[in-house]
């Protein structure tokens, strides 16, 4: 990304045509477009506030923002409370780091997880099955453009066709689970940089999900899939720290003191 | 003419540390325990009246033996200052408001080890007479009691629609329109009142903001 076509917009174009199969799926099965436009209004409204106060400059990742909230949000929330944990989101996930691109957690995360433990009472969607099918193609899009991280949905895939070997995940946490690693967790600006790193993410996302799925009752599929995402996506910098750490050590014992 | 301007220095020691050298949010001091007790005005205001009165009296003590302390064990001394003080006061706070007392668990205990305290006494008091170093440590006790404040009333209205135990906001479940946000009364909504409070804070008054730390590099198109 560093000039002629290849601008964060064109990577923020990219992903949202990987998303379309499944926006589409979505809106065909009895999505709300109607709160898809509303979390879009809020989104492009700070946008433009940080771009008057701040000269940030807006970007299209605000659609790809609204469309994961608008899909994975608590049902009948209303739009004050929507409106405020997308600003929570966005502002302080986002925002206030210098754009997409400098942030380190998806804003569209940290949204879902205000909503979530702010509002405990309202219902989590659950999604049919076409919706997460919709999930391959979008990887298998996103992979073949560059803008997914190919180790990331691998690492992901072996962990996950492990756990349901051994019986360990379950249908529904499975279709949530696509849905969320699509929208939340393959979003290039917080996934992990390092070929290791990326592995290690996509395993430690369904590994979290297989241990909420054991042991934390009463959780719907797409609440223990927003808390993987959100753990795992602060795990990150660790995982990509661990990384080099690991290289440059291999490099130091293999090559001596330079 | 002298009167009028140690007058002014009195009120501008009082004054200064309300906002413009505010103990919590420009040195970032003392934010443990202003995390932990702000879940409801009334821990608010109890632990800021306890700190207030600890760091002052604190501070008059250390200033009049300031001449005795020996440079060595000065650390030592002024702990045992403290402490001593933080227990009379969690004795009386056990004795009158004992509901209080157990809903502040070990903050009140743990004043002795916070560094607003020791900070105030070891800067100040140790170098200037008992009533300015008194002055100072009410001025620094009620600018930490100012954050608190704030603090504590933004999480117990969104947190229970509630202001000192008195509904204010009509509740969802009584037929009004707040739904309460339970997130705040957990501790991460402190870290987000606290940083979003600096951050306006430092809007304001510019020359709060700290000096960036490196510059970003300059935009390069590849060229080829």
């Amino acid at each position: 990304m560093s000039g002629g076509i290849w601008t964060r917009e064109t990577v923020a174009m990219l992903l949202l045509a990987c998303f379309l199969p499944m926006g589409a799926s979505w809106v065909w099965y009895g999505g709300h477009l109607s709160v898809a436009f509303l979390v879009l209004m809020i989104v492009y409204g700070w946008q433009l506030l940080f771009l008057l106060a701040r000269a940030q400059a807006p970007s299209l990742s605000g659609v790809i923002t609204a469309f994961a909230v608008a899909m994975l949000a608590p049902e009948h929330i209303g739009p004050l409370r929507l409106a405020l944990g997308v600003s929570f989101g966005v502002v302080m996930g986002e925002l206030v780091f210098g754009g997409w691109g400098r942030n380190v957690v998806n804003p569209a995360t940290v949204s879902l997880a205000f909503l979530g433990f702010g509002f405990p009472s309202f219902e989590w969607p659950a999604f049919d099955v076409p919706v997460a099918w919709a999930a391959i193609p979008a990887v298998a899009l996103g992979c073949g453009l560059g803008v997914m991280s190919a180790g990331l949905a691998l690492g992901a895939s072996f962990v996950a066709i492990g756990a349901s070997l051994l019986g360990a995940l379950d249908g529904s946490v499975v279709i949530a689970a696509a849905i969320a690693f699509v929208l939340l967790v393959a979003d290039p600006a917080t996934a992990a940089t390092t070929r290791f790193g990326a592995w290690a993410q996509g395993g430690l996302f369904v590994a979290l999900l297989t241990l909420f799925h054991q042991a934390w009752t009463g959780a719907a599929p797409v609440q223990m899939a927003v808390a993987a995402s959100l753990l795992t996506s602060l795990a990150v910098p660790l995982l990509d720290e661990a990384t080099l750490a690991a290289w440059v050590a291999l490099r130091r014992r293999r090559h001596g003191r330079t | 003419m002298t009167e009028l301007h140690s007058r002014t220095g009195v009120w501008h020691t009082l004054t200064s540390p309300l906002v413009h050298q505010n103990p919590v949010i420009l040195q970032i001091l003392g934010i443990c325990s202003a995390l932990a007790v702000t879940t409801s005005m009334a821990t608010a205001l109890t632990m800021s009246a306890a700190l207030t009165v600890v760091l002052t009296l604190a501070a008059g003590l250390v200033s009049i033996i300031r001449g005795h302390i020996p440079e060595t064990i000065r650390l030592i001394v002024q702990i045992v200052i403290v402490a001593s003080l933080v227990i009379v006061i969690d004795q009386i706070l056990q004795a009158f408001f004992a509901e209080l007392s157990r809903a502040l668990s070990v903050y009140v205990g743990l004043i002795t080890t916070n560094c607003l305290v020791l900070g105030r006494t070891e800067a100040f008091a140790r170098h200037n007479p008992p009533l300015p170093a008194m002055i100072d440590a009410f001025g620094n006790g009620l600018g930490y009691s100012l954050v608190l404040i704030v603090i504590g009333s933004l999480r117990e209205l969104l947190g229970r629609g509630e202001l000192l135990g008195f509904a204010v906001l009509p509740l969802a479940d009584a037929g009004g329109w707040f739904t309460p946000l339970s997130l705040m009364l957990l501790a991460p909504s402190a870290f987000f009142l606290l940083g979003l409070l600096v951050w306006a804070v430092r809007t304001i008054l510019i020359e709060q903001s700290e000096p960036e730390e490196h510059a970003p590099p300059p935009r390069q198109e590849v060229t080829r």
